[in-house]
């Protein structure tokens, strides 16, 4: 569906997009993770074509998209990253635009819309002003914008950013559906958990690159294997001094505690019993642990 | 082609259903102000003119102020409501998803300020009609050629400002130094022969100048054929030209 060889991006001097090689297969719900300004949105803009390529290849369902984007965007369902909704119009105008500009039949529209309106719990808002939503009935609309054409495609940027729980865990329950039903989705966010829950593979991107790929089990198990233990941050001295010379442990301290990754769980247990030190949560390690280890986050022991 | 002639007209469309969501504000000063000048250069200082190229000053004025008309409602329309829509509310980026390209966009903003412009020079010949100023009052519709054809380049004036200014304050400057002479400078207020060579040579680039012509010719029925022929050419060519580099400026704004 999407294939890009040694994809460049330059601003200027500045390099965006630094050479990625990457492919989305048909069917996929592909994450694109990556911490901000990592080059996912312009990679994303580079898809349909709103950001032309600097160098190297990328094909769109086997168009490339500096030449044939329409053939590209009749196929295609984006939630923008800023929400670009028109707000001259009301909730139902902008829809029904929406609908004209990429070819729904006029006797679909309506329907079409009113379901997915009162999927997303928008229903009341349909004669609403733009201005007068909320942030998150915003970012639910373009979602509902993003699905008016049944897209093959749906790149999702940064879709929940803003949501409430609820309403997050409703868009992916539509998101997996849409999965199910063989829609290919590529997903940009940074809710690990997010990517975690959705995707079945996934790139970790930084600074125009790619740092890490595979699924979402097969990252864990390779960047970051194991459990964390989530000690209280007055014993950071205390632990430092226990872990200090074994590199079995992956050890980061934060505002908020000190995080101690170890590849079994009975080498975390040990430090109750042996030093008498209570971790405040163990849990599996999992895809924010191996983010924050490829983006450069992290710290290791021996820094 | 035929496809993509139908994204312009969703785009048309669009700006026409903001547009009318405010049809009286909106429509209002394009109707008062040539009116206004009417009452105050028309009536004030016509009442010391006499004879104009063989007419009463008011005759003399009333084509102009028609494309006049139609200077105004495409360059502000494409200028200052074009910036908003493109910087402020972000209005292509989402269209750019769709299969609307920029080449739509363009001509869709083209065909917009060419229908306003039509829309509005038969609204102010009709005005004009009822002071009696027009010879014969059944050439009014074909006055929406007029404001047409003088939007188009203009209004392609106005989008290649959008393109090329850095803030909104500087639409004054392209105003003051290049609406403002056309507007005052092509033969609406007084014969275009009365000014010196340089001036002369240079105004009969100006879309304005060509669109007046044509007005003077349907208003006082005089040379209706000739008047097409010369100034309608121009005025077609002048679009062309113009909406190219507008296209070409607004895709570097648009497309990164
Ligand atoms: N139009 C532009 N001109 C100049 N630099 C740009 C432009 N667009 C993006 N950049 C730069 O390119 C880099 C990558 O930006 P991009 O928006 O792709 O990041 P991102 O991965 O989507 O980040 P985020 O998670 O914050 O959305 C950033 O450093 C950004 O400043
Ligand atoms: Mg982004």
């Amino acid at each position: 569906m999407i294939t890009a060889t040694s994809l460049k991006k330059n601003f200027g001097d500045f390099s965006a997009v630094n050479g990625i090689n990457l492919q989305v297969n048909k069917g996929e719900c592909f994450g694109l993770l990556g911490p901000n300004g990592a080059g996912k949105s312009t990679f994303i803009n580079m898809t349909y074509g709103t950001v032309k390529r600097s160098s190297g290849d990328l094909k769109i369902f086997g168009y490339d998209p500096d030449t044939n984007s329409r053939e590209i965007k009749y196929r295609l369902g984006v939630v923008t990253q800023d929400n670009a909704l028109d707000e001259s119009l009301t909730v139902l105008e902008n829809m029904q635009i929406y609908c004209a500009f990429i070819g729904v039949a006029r006797a679909d529209r309506k329907k079409r819309i009113e379901d997915l309106l009162e999927y997303m719990n928008l229903g009341h808002k349909r004669d609403a002003l733009i201005q007068t939503l909320s942030g998150g009935m915003k970012r639910r609309l373009v979602f509902v914008r993003a699905l008016l054409g049944n897209p093959e495609l749906l790149i999702l940027d940064e879709p929940t950013t803003g949501l409430d729980p609820a309403v997050r865990h409703l868009l992916w329950g539509k998101v997996r559906e849409l999965h199910q039903t063989g829609t290919t989705i590529v997903l940009t966010t940074h809710y690990m958990h997010e990517a975690e829950v959705l995707c079945n593979r996934l790139v970790i991107m930084n600074h125009g690159l790619v740092a890490a790929e595979g699924s979402p089990q097969k990252m864990i198990k390779e960047h970051a294997p194991g459990y964390v233990g989530i000690f209280n941050i007055e014993d950071q001295n205390k632990i430092k001094s226990i872990i200090a010379g074994r590199d079995s442990y992956d050890f980061v301290e934060d505002t908020s505690g000190v995080y101690l990754r170890t590849q079994t769980l009975s080498d975390l247990t040990s430090f109750h019993s042996d030093h008498g030190l209570t971790p405040l949560q163990i849990r599996p390690s999992n895809l924010e642990d191996v983010f924050l280890k490829l983006t450069g986050k992290e710290l290791s022991v021996d820094a | 082609m035929l496809n993509s002639l139908k994204l312009c007209m969703h785009i048309t469309h669009r700006n026409w259903i903001v547009y009318k969501k405010d049809l009286i504000a909106n429509i209002s000063p394009t109707v008062a102000d040539p009116a206004l000048v009417l009452v105050s250069l028309g009536l004030g200082l016509g009442s010391f003119i006499t004879n104009v190229e063989g007419m009463t000053y008011m005759q003399f004025l009333a084509p102009g102020l028609t494309v006049a008309t139609a200077l105004f409602t495409s360059f502000f329309e494409s200028s200052y409501g074009f910036y908003v829509r493109m910087t402020f509310e972000n209005v292509y980026k989402a269209m750019l998803t769709t299969p609307i390209g920029v080449k739509e966009v363009v001509m869709g903003e083209m065909i917009w300020v060419g229908l306003k412009g039509a829309v509005m020079a038969v609204g102010v010949a009709i005005v004009l009609a009822l002071f009696g100023l027009m010879s014969n009052p059944w050439l009014i519709p074909t006055l929406a050629s007029v404001g047409f054809l003088v939007a188009l380049p203009c209004g392609a004036l106005g989008l290649l400002s959008s393109a090329l200014v850095n803030n909104m304050n500087q639409f004054q400057t392209v105003y003051s130094f290049l609406i403002a002479p056309l507007y005052f400078l092509s033969g609406i207020f007084f014969p275009i022969s009365q000014m010196a060579t340089p001036v002369r040579i240079v105004a009969e680039f100006f879309p304005l100048i060509h669109g007046v012509r044509l007005a003077q010719a349907l208003f006082w029925q005089r040379g209706i054929g000739e008047a097409f022929l010369y100034s309608g050419t121009i005025l077609v060519v002048q679009s062309i030209i113009l909406c190219a580099l507008a296209y070409h400026f607004i895709k570097k704004k648009l497309i990164n």
